[in-house]
């Protein structure tokens, strides 16, 4: 049997994001300081080093220094996250407008497929916004269906972690952690381009302008 | 007893209307016209209903609403009673005529003014305690009775501001000056000191926490907001901007620790075929390995699909034979009908000279027979030439067929 630390090792080599949705039993692990360290530790081996996000609900491993290789790979990492940043946000959006919550998607929330795919299916602006969306190359989507568009969006979602789905009988999706660390990747890239989103969507707001 | 009977027929009137009061407490108005104007006129002189503008329409009083609200545990419930500091003179008075009525030794008056300053300190009391209960409801469902995120945070600011409102007038509370209203008198002090000042603890301490997570809540809020206007702002900047890109952050000198994320390292490990303790179960991996192969024959790679083509081709191929067997053993069948003569199978074989195999010929021929509709193979005779085996009994083997017309 493999032991908790190792079962912990081998998510965060393997490249996963562990929050309290994913997998609640290694995350209270690597909320215990000793624990904390040794897996740091064990990974400091392999040149890399425990990292956290959204203010220490995420746990994904880093490296601990960086080569050219590194940067190489660092590199093709980023391009990816920023090309997947614009269909994510309106995904999220999306959800959220059809959800009729003014409560943004964030670790833990529950979408039910069926509640969203109904009020999708009864406003056409939705469903011509979810087709928009399930057409970038994130999702490739070449269904003109509402209801192959949306599972295709959230079995992809799936399998990149950001949302999971509990009990494979229903159609309740729970967001994760990775939902929270876009956020901040969001926030960063807002702070380090002085972009001031929420000021420019404050005065779109003001101005009228629907979005 | 008067008071008495009147209040007792006022509850009978509520209990007898009560359709209508609750109506009217859901809806906030009464639609008149639904109802008899015997029942209405009833319901204004008991001071149930009353119309607060000529022109307006009829609407609860509001002591009965507040009766409903508390007994219901309403949410929709905001008022927070905090006018502590009336409440607290009007003890100080009753007090004072207590003590007056007991110097004088108007023993009457004075219980008449115990019970009445009793009523009115539980009253403070509980008015103090409904308060708290009130913020606590409106807490736990997060402000659930308003839909947006900006009422929330005014529904929040609304309740700070009572929570504050309701702390000032605590401080009113002067349990020195409470302490030498009562003097040595024991009823006195049991109801001024220590019923308050239990009360007035109490009171206090959820206060605190109720201020405190009023704060958290409002964080939270605000951070919904944020988070909902930072995505819609970048929305936003890249419709005005589409090729707006972020810079390639991983090739900072520091690279920000959100974007340093390792390269998944760990692979599926192998087998070791020579650990006894894995016997069993790779054995088992083993069984359903085959099956699934197996299943997989189904679906083949290309190069045996192509194989699989050139078999169709061979099978044509074999038909085209057939077909030449089949029609001369139709030419046969036609020339015994054309000649009417019996004539044996081989016979036709050699004098036509067909190069057929002599055994497949006569399957051919016996199959053209067999295939025949049974009302045409009345027409024809056809009898085997043969012997029996000669060490098998019960076999025969067929060596010749002839056919005739019947």
């Amino acid at each position: 049997m493999i032991t908790e630390q190792g079962r912990v090792l081998e998510l965060l080599l393997s490249g996963q994001f562990i929050c309290q949705i994913s997998d609640e039993d290694a995350w209270r692990y690597l909320k215990t300081a000793d624990n904390n360290q040794a897996i740091d530790g064990q990974l400091n081996t392999l040149n890399r080093t425990l990292a956290t996000a959204a203010e220490g609900e995420v746990f994904f491993a880093a490296y601990q220094s960086l080569g050219d290789s590194e940067r190489k790979i660092l590199g093709q990492q980023f391009q990816e996250v920023a090309s997947h940043l614009q269909p994510l946000v309106e995904w999220l959006l999306l959800v959220q407008q059809a959800a009729g919550s003014d409560t943004p998607i964030s670790q833990g929330s529950a979408i039910r497929l069926t509640e969203i795919q109904a009020s999708l299916e009864d406003t056409p602006a939705f469903a011509e916004q979810l087709e928009k969306i399930s057409r970038y190359s994130l999702f490739g989507s070449t269904s003109s269906q509402l209801d192959g568009q949306l599972k295709l969006v959230f079995k992809r979602l799936t399998d990149l972690g950001y949302v999971l789905k509990p009990n494979s009988e229903k159609q309740i999706y729970l967001a994760t952690g990775k939902i929270d660390y876009l956020y901040d990747v969001i926030r960063f890239i807002d702070e380090t381009e002085a972009l001031s989103l929420a000021e420019q969507a404050e005065q779109a707001v003001q101005q009228g302008s629907l979005i | 007893m008067n008071l008495h009977q009147a209040g007792v027929s006022l509850l009978k009137a509520l209990s007898r209307h009560s359709d209508l009061i609750m109506q009217t407490y859901l809806s906030g108005s009464l639609n008149e016209n639904e109802h008899s104007p015997k029942v209405i006129d009833k319901l204004m002189q008991l001071g149930v209903l009353w119309r607060p503008e000529p022109d307006a329409e009829l609407r609860l009083k509001q002591a009965v609403r507040n009766l409903l609200e508390s007994s219901l545990h309403d949410e929709r419930n905001r008022q927070i009673d905090a006018n502590i500091g009336s409440s607290l003179a009007g003890l100080k008075t009753l007090a004072q005529h207590y003590k007056e009525a007991l110097h004088l030794q108007k023993f009457s008056d004075a219980s008449a003014y115990l019970s009445d300053l009793t009523e009115h300190v539980y009253q403070l009391t509980e008015s103090l305690e409904n308060s708290v209960r009130t913020l606590f409801s409106r807490i736990n469902n997060e402000f659930g009775y308003v839909g947006s995120i900006d009422a929330k945070i005014r529904e929040n600011q609304l309740a700070q501001e009572q929570v504050s409102e309701l702390l000032n007038q605590l401080e009113m509370f002067q349990f020195d000056q409470l302490s030498i209203e009562a003097g040595s008198n024991r009823e006195l002090r049991h109801l001024l000191v220590v019923t308050l000042q239990q009360s007035f603890a109490k009171v206090t301490r959820e206060l605190a926490v109720v201020q405190a997570r009023l704060l958290a809540l409002l964080g939270r809020f605000r951070e919904f907001k944020g988070r909902t206007q930072l995505l819609k702002g970048f929305l936003l900047h890249l419709e005005q901007q589409p090729d707006f890109a972020p810079k390639n952050y991983s090739q900072f000198s520091q690279v920000p620790l959100l974007f340093n994320q390792a390269k998944a390292i760990i692979n599926p490990a192998a087998v070791d075929v020579f650990c006894t303790a894995q016997e069993h179960d790779l054995q088992e991996i083993v069984g359903k390995l085959k099956a699934i192969h197996r299943h997989q024959q189904a679906n083949i790679d290309d190069s045996e699909r192509k194989a699989q083509q050139i078999l169709v081709e061979q099978q044509a191929e074999v038909e085209f034979k057939e077909d030449i067997l089949k029609q001369a053993a139709e030419a046969y069948f036609c020339q015994v009908i054309e000649t009417g003569q019996s004539l044996t199978a081989l016979d036709y074989l050699k004098q036509n000279e067909l190069a057929f195999d002599a055994e497949a010929w006569l399957y051919q021929v016996i199959g053209e027979y067999q295939s025949l509709p049974l009302e045409e193979q009345s027409y024809f005779a056809i009898d085997t030439i043969g012997h029996d085996h000669p060490i098998y009994n019960g076999n025969f083997v067929i060596q010749d067929l002839e056919l005739g017309l019947r």
